[in-house]
């Protein structure tokens, strides 16, 4: 068994982000069936939203599971999560409007095997690998999910894999031009991917900080949902596609300020142009 | 007869376009301080080594390299959904992706940084000034050559996957191979020369990185300038060979099993290098063994 060692003393405990995590994020993602409900898209956003609100509750599950001594496999954490993530968000769409509820559940399941797998049949004796590999599964999942449905406008299988293209001015049925068969989820895989463990990752070191490492999570999630918004001009409205990009600039603009003042408060000195500062020995 | 004329003038264009990739992606690896080498970077302020060095801990060479090219390639792919022009449509996406990779550059700076405060390392906000803007540069060039590897792939040669699951392939082969060929280079020639033989690895020499350069003080630009020289190219070689080897096995193998064929000929190949891999290992078991402490002779013992 591995000895635990906190990287840093936590202002918010754990278990309150998993649970606003999990429901924020639910909660969020049933929102955009508000687009199936009105026969609009303006709120395919919430996908977004829904994706980030997972993406600081990863974060908070990655410092957990990284304060037993996983040093470098703090990326592969997060490769973990979405490699689950994705199996378990591609069935699940086929459940129609239980598709985020049928995600989550076999995401945890699968998640919790690979925890079983990892800690006794590789034998890392890590005490919460199982529950956190489950939750991480189910945060790749439902990142994965949430960006789609930013992206489409939907969460169903059926939709995510019917595209069109025009051609002479004719719309043609092709599988190649939609969600899925044009390999967006490859995009939303990595965006989400990279976003989860970056915060943990680059946040690192003696002097970490929670707020500080949450507040990267979220400008990480809002950076990635600039990103999906300008893919969900190819899916959905202009103007449902702009408000989503605008939501995304400002909350990607105000976290990331927020980052540098954290940074800012932490740093031994803030120096511009000056020399290297030589320790007493 | 035309068509084969053009797919080997597609895959000699895209070996250049990739040595093109790899020399810029090693040299963006090299400025960002991402890779190995990087680890003795974040291991100096702790032995009281402070430095000017930047700190692009975004993950390990290949996962953020895929991320870059799977979104540059996926963002190009939705403006050409959008009927943009694919010139035009790769050239926004690479923009995009460089600006992605931007901002994590820094946010990876800042938070490794602010996080060493206890050993009193500060942040220099000069570097991320005068630094961050090199590496993205870099990295514009390595994500627009390769991003468009994979257009000509599936568009002009007709590789069945899409482009973004290309992006995020070929993606983890260019990290792969600038972290592989590259960070000798960047790691033993450059940041380890304090020691014999540029050998980081002792743990009493952990964090003694060259900090002072040849007049002032070393920055990471300094380090770029030397490996964009030897690191780069030799790195864009590796990754040049490999998509124009690779590309050939497409070439011939692609008219079988509807489109299929070249894949599924690659997982062949994947197959028969695992299997030479495990011959070896075992052959090498065999013939070195475990480990064993060298026999002190009885004199060297008295002495």
């Amino acid at each position: 068994m591995t000895v635990k060692v906190e990287a840093s003393a936590d202002a918010i405990p754990h278990n309150t982000l998993l649970i606003v995590g999990l429901i924020g994020s639910i909660v969020c993602i049933y929102l955009t069936y508000l687009n199936t409900i009105t026969g609009l898209d303006v709120f395919s956003f919430f996908g977004g939203i829904g994706a980030i609100i997972a993406l600081i509750w990863g974060t908070s599950t990655i410092k957990r599971l990284c304060s037993y001594g996983i040093g470098t496999g703090v990326p592969s954490a997060g490769m973990v999560a979405f490699g689950a993530g994705i199996i378990a968000m591609l069935v699940g769409t086929k459940f129609g409007i239980m598709s985020p509820v049928a995600a989550l559940i076999i995401a945890a399941v699968s998640g919790a095997i690979f925890g079983y797998l990892a800690d006794s049949v590789l034998n890392m004796k890590i005490p919460v690998l199982v529950q956190s590999l489950a939750e991480l599964s189910i945060i790749g999942a439902l990142t994965i999910m949430g960006f789609t449905a930013m992206a489409t406008g939907d969460f169903t299988f059926g939709v995510l894999t019917a595209g069109t293209i025009s051609i002479f001015g004719f719309a043609v049925p092709a599988a190649q031009a939609s969600f899925v068969g044009g390999g967006i989820t490859a995009v939303a895989f990595m965006l989400g991917g990279i976003a989860i463990q970056h915060p943990f990752n680059a946040a690192l070191g003696p002097s970490n900080t929670q707020d500080r490492t949450l507040m990267l999570a979220a400008e990480c999630g809002f950076l990635s949902m600039i990103m999906m918004a300008i893919i969900s001009f190819a899916f959905i409205s202009m103007g449902s596609a702009l408000l989503g990009l605008l939501i995304a600039i400002i909350g990607w603009g105000y976290t990331y300020a927020q980052f540098i003042d954290l940074s800012k408060r932490d740093a031994a000195d803030w120096l511009d142009a000056k020399m290297i500062v030589e320790t007493e020995d | 007869m035309e068509n084969i004329v053009l797919s080997i003038g597609v895959a000699a264009f895209a070996g250049a376009l990739a040595a093109v990739a790899g020399a810029a992606e090693d040299t963006e690896s090299n400025i960002g301080s991402q890779g190995d080498p990087n680890s003795q970077v974040q291991l100096a302020p702790q032995m009281g080594y402070m430095h000017r060095i930047f700190n692009k801990a975004v993950a390990g060479e290949p996962p953020s390299w895929a991320l870059w090219i799977a979104l540059g390639a996926g963002v190009a792919w939705a403006f050409m959904a959008m009927n943009v022009n694919p010139v035009l449509a790769i050239i926004l996406g690479s923009v995009l992706a460089s600006f992605v990779q931007g901002v994590y550059a820094t946010t990876a700076y800042l938070g490794r940084t602010a996080s060493l405060a206890k050993f009193g390392q500060p942040v220099y906000v000069d570097i991320l000034k005068s630094v961050t803007p090199v590496t993205t540069a870099h990295a514009f060039v390595a994500i627009f050559a390769t991003v468009t590897i994979c257009y000509l792939m599936n568009a002009v040669l007709g590789h069945p996957f899409p482009l973004p699951i290309l992006g995020i392939i070929w993606g983890i082969a260019l990290g792969a191979a600038g972290s592989a060929v590259g960070n000798p280079y960047y790691g033993k020639e450059r940041q380890y020369q304090n020691q014999k033989f540029g050998a980081g690895v002792p743990i009493s020499a952990s964090g003694n990185i060259v900090r002072y350069a040849e007049a002032g003080e070393r920055s990471s630009l300094d380090n770029g300038w030397f490996t964009a020289k030897y690191a780069g190219p030799a790195s864009g070689i590796c990754f040049g060979l490999i998509v124009f080897f690779e590309l050939w096995r497409h070439l011939i193998f692609e008219h079988y099993f509807g489109g299929w064929g070249s894949v599924i000929v690659g997982g062949i190949i994947v197959l028969l290098i695992t299997i030479m891999a495990r011959f070896i290992e075992v052959w090498a078991r065999k013939t070195y063994g475990p480990y064993t402490a060298p026999e002190k002779k009885p004199d060297e013992e008295a002495a």
